[in-house]
């Protein structure tokens, strides 16, 4: 499928990302790709190894996405779910499966530019087989009014001896009401790598993210790095969970929130267990204000301390 | 003068005790002016104040710079005036790049990539290599300083104070440092030297001695140093390291009457 139309106004969104926006347009650029406009598939480009189905229902589409065993891409998979619309429920039922042996990148953006109302909902299956090195990326723009429910549930299940890096950014625009829940299973010698990014402005924000991973298999390892900032009365919980259930499996967990502006709330929740004598896993949490010194330094190049704070937010929320 | 301060005196937080006592001196334009004395004299409180950090107010005196009463002014402000400060232990900040730490301060949005590569080259840091990295716990304590150099030189000011930019780093990398205090200079820019270390004072061409929060002279370095030296009955190492070969500038017959002075006293 080529020169496919898609609503400038959602390709417009994605430009501040420091990419060609066009590249994710079928026909245009390299990589495979699906793109959603509200609930209609408008684009569908195909790679070697990679195969990609989706399927048009009420609400939303079924669809799947399968990386076939040692398919090593470099061109990221991009998967674009817009809306243009400020009102409306899209509902998306994504299956990822990554076979054994293979290495690749699937980017998501999620763009709601004129959420007024909008309701997004996702419902994910991700399947990592052995020996892989799969990374999701998922980027949300919700507009600026603070016009969106969004609420995303995902099961990710990560085979022996895979890399699975996940990374969750919510940091433009104003989010609304945001409930996120993500559970990672982890097997044998598999490292899991969670960053979750989020930034609520105003009263109307209120993102509530819940990032599970189980520790299944021995010598499992996983990260999970939670870092947020509220502003203006806007109101943000991590809850970072990591459950030590196997033999010498290793896991953290990390929340860094700041707090800016009266009436804003940041709350943070680890969440650690283990049952294994062998486990171990660990927690740290901060919540409040950059150090004075961090302000000072920035102040002493001549910003303002506001201008030192959003230096400072951007930086912490910074995709790595 | 490009700074000076009057009879400025410092509390601590709490205003219980005072750090800087009533201290008076000036800085030069285009010079290297060397604070010094021991440790816990108040020589970074001093520097700390001079740049206008929130916790570092005077209760009395006052700071000029230019001619401009600067002491109520904020650190922002001040910064904008030209003065800056490089740090003794400079923040690490996971997610914010060499680059755009430099450009803050740049006033010149059109050539900032040359005018930070500049920077980096005039510190002895390849930009090619500098410039896709963060300010965060991956660089060493002394490239973290060289860095906070660059990101001061970057800015053009009239006034750098260089906050002990000695301490943690080793013999090779120091001799480096005067190096780059003589480019700096070259630049026009004036360098206000916090240091304990009388081989790093070396560089300067004045200096002011704090001794337990007084200022006791204001003078030619190396006669600020020998006072020092008295001051702290240090006349074996005077005649031995400090004074010795090039550095001559005393006889000993002087340096003898300096101790006695200070003996007597």
């Amino acid at each position: 499928m080529n020169n496919v139309e898609y609503p400038e106004e959602i390709l417009e969104s994605l430009e501040d990302y420091n990419i060609d926006i066009r590249d994710f347009l079928p026909g245009h650029g390299k990589g495979a790709k699906l793109l959603l406009d509200f609930n209609r598939i408008s684009g569908v480009e195909q790679v070697e190894g990679v195969i990609l189905k989706g399927r048009e229902i009420e609400n939303g589409i079924v669809a799947d996405i399968i990386i076939k065993e040692g398919t090593k891409i470099e061109e990221p998979i991009h998967l674009c779910f817009g809306v243009n619309k400020e009102t409306g429920v899209q509902e998306i039922f994504p299956r990822i499966i990554a076979e054994d042996n293979t290495d690749v990148t699937v980017q998501a953006h999620c763009s709601f530019p004129k959420a007024n109302g909008l309701i997004h909902k996702m419902f994910g299956h991700f399947y990592i087989g052995k020996n892989c090195n799969f990374t999701y990326s998922e980027t949300h723009y919700h507009g600026e009014n603070s016009g969106a429910l969004v609420a995303p549930v995902g099961y990710m299940y990560v085979g022996e001896n895979s890399i699975f890096e996940n990374n969750f950014t919510l940091t433009r625009g104003t989010p609304g009401k945001v409930k996120i829940l993500i559970d990672i299973y982890a097997m044998k010698n598999s490292v899991i790598k969670s960053n979750i990014r989020a930034f609520g402005k105003c009263k109307k924000d209120s993102i509530r993210i819940r990032d599970s991973v189980f520790l299944e298999g021995e010598n499992a390892r996983s990260i999970i790095k939670m870092k947020a900032a509220a502003k203006d009365g806007g109101e943000v919980l991590m809850y970072g969970v990591t459950e030590g259930n196997a033999p010498r499996c290793n896991g953290h967990v990390e929340c860094n929130e700041i707090v800016l502006g009266k009436g804003s709330i940041c709350r943070a929740r680890p969440f650690i267990r283990a049952i294994d004598p062998t486990s171990s896993v660990s927690h740290e949490a901060s919540l409040g204000r950059f150090p004075q010194k961090w302000l000072d330094e920035l102040q002493a190049k001549g910003l303002t301390e506001e201008e030192a704070t959003q230096i400072l937010i951007e930086a912490m929320l910074q995709e790595e | 003068m490009i700074l000076e301060t009057h009879d400025l005196t410092i509390p601590t937080i709490d205003e219980k005790c005072v750090i800087i006592n009533k201290v008076s001196f000036g800085v030069k334009e285009g010079s290297i002016h060397a604070i010094i004395g021991p440790n816990g004299s108040g020589k970074s409180t001093l520097a700390y104040t001079i740049m206008g950090l929130n916790n570092y107010k005077p209760s009395s005196g006052k700071i000029y710079f230019d001619g401009i009463d600067i002491t109520n002014m904020s650190i922002s402000e001040r910064a904008n005036l030209g003065i800056t400060l490089a740090w003794q232990e400079p923040a690490r900040i996971d997610g914010l790049s060499i680059p755009k730490y430099i450009s803050l301060g740049i006033k010149d949005k059109v050539n900032t990539k040359e005018i930070i590569s500049e920077a980096l080259n005039i510190v002895n840091l390849e930009p090619e290599r500098y410039m896709k990295r963060n300010i965060d716990e991956s660089l060493s304590g002394g490239e973290r300083k060289r860095v906070e150099l660059a990101a001061a030189i970057a800015m053009r000011p009239r006034l750098i104070i260089l906050d002990e930019p000695d301490s943690g780093l080793d013999f090779i990398v120091i001799e480096d440092f005067l190096n780059i205090f003589g480019k700096i200079k070259e630049l026009n820019m004036t360098i206000l030297l916090i240091t304990h270390r009388e081989d790093i004072g070396m560089v300067a061409d004045y200096g002011t001695l704090i001794w337990r929060g007084d200022s006791l002279m204001t003078d030619v370095f190396p006669k600020v140093m020998l006072r020092y030296c008295a001051k702290a009955g240090l006349k074996e190492f005077c005649k031995r390291k400090l004074f010795n070969g090039k550095q001559q500038c005393f006889d000993e017959d002087y340096i003898d009457k300096i101790f006695k002075e200070e003996q007597g006293q």
